[in-house]
C-alpha cells in the first residue's frame, strides 16, 4: 500500500531565526533525516520526499463564480502546518507508523499517515 | 522552481456525489493532468484516501502516540496534490486555479524548500 506521510510542525519560531542558525540546526538534524530516507528507500526504492518552504511563502487560490481570489498565507490557520511529505509504498500501516515515528518532527509536531488512492 | 499545490475540499460533498458525478470529476482531473504534462509542468500528483482512514503519529518523550483520524478535524480537508514545475508563482497560480476543487474548495500553493546559497544541499 502506498502511504503519504504528511509532516505537520510549528514553524512560527523557525522562520524568525537567522539563516546561519537555521543552517546549523538543519545540519545537526540532517543525519537523522538521511538515515530515515535510506530506510524508506530500502522499503520502496522510488520513495519520494518533499520539503516545503515556510508558511509565509504560501498562497491560496479559490475560484468563485469564475472569479479568481488569491490570498497570502497557508489555507489552515492552525499552529502546525504541513511542512513536508514523504510518499512510500510500504507493507502495512504498522510499518508506516514505525517509520513515521522516526521523523524528527514527530517529537514536536504530528505526522498524519494517509493511504494514497491508486 | 517546483510548487506543491495542496487541494483542500469538503469530503462530505464528495461522499454525496453519484458514481456518474464522480466519474465526471475524475475526467476533469485527468484532462487537466494531461494538459499539464503536455505543457511540461507536471512533476507529480496523488489523491489521498479520506481522512477517516488517516492515522496520526506523535512522539513525546520515549512514547509513540498513535491516534485514528487526521491531524486536525477541519471542514475542508487535504485530499491530494499536484507537484508543478513552473517558472514563477504566477504561472503556478494559473494552473492551480484550474484544479476543479478550486471552484468549491481551496488550493494552497507552496514552493518547495530551496537551500540558500552556500548552505548544505
Amino acid at each position: 500500500m502506498k502511504y503519504a506521510m504528511l509532516i505537520y510542525g510549528d514553524d512560527s519560531q523557525w522562520v524568525d531565526l537567522p539563516d546561519e542558525e537555521k543552517a546549523k540546526l538543519r545540519a545537526e538534524e540532517m543525519p537523522r533525516w538521511v538515515a530515515l530516507f535510506e530506510e524508506l528507500q530500502k522499503a520502496d526504492p522510488v520513495v519520494s520526499g518533499h520539503e516545503l518552504a515556510g508558511r509565509t511563502t504560501a498562497k491560496v487560490v479559490r475560484v468563485r463564480d469564475g472569479e479568481r481570489i488569491v490570498t497570502d498565507g497557508p489555507f489552515a490557520e492552525t499552529k502546525e502546518v504541513v511542512g513536508g511529505v514523504f510518499l512510500a509504498d510500504l507493507p502495512d500501516l504498522d510499518e508506516a507508523i514505525r517509520l513515521a515515528a522516526q521523523i524528527p518532527v514527530a517529537e514536536m509536531g504530528s505526522i498524519e499517515i494517509r493511504p494514497v488512492v491508486q | 522552481m517546483q510548487y506543491l499545490a495542496l487541494i483542500y475540499a469538503d469530503e462530505t460533498a464528495w461522499d454525496s456525489l453519484t458514481e456518474k458525478e464522480r466519474r465526471d470529476v475524475y475526467a476533469r482531473y485527468t484532462a487537466l493532468a494531461d494538459e499539464m504534462r503536455t505543457a511540461g509542468v507536471m512533476a507529480g500528483g496523488n489523491e489521498l484516501g479520506p481522512t477517516r482512514d488517516a492515522t496520526t503519529v506523535r512522539v513525546r518523550g520515549d512514547e509513540t502516540l498513535v491516534t485514528d483520524g487526521p491531524y486536525a478535524e477541519v471542514k475542508e480537508a487535504l485530499g491530494g496534490y499536484f507537484l508543478l514545475e513552473c517558472a514563477s508563482i504566477d504561472e503556478a497560480l494559473d494552473w492551480a486555479a484550474r484544479i476543479p476543487a478550486a471552484e468549491h474548495g481551496a488550493i494552497e500553493l507552496r514552493p518547495l524548500h530551496v537551500e540558500p546559497e552556500g548552505g548544505a544541499s
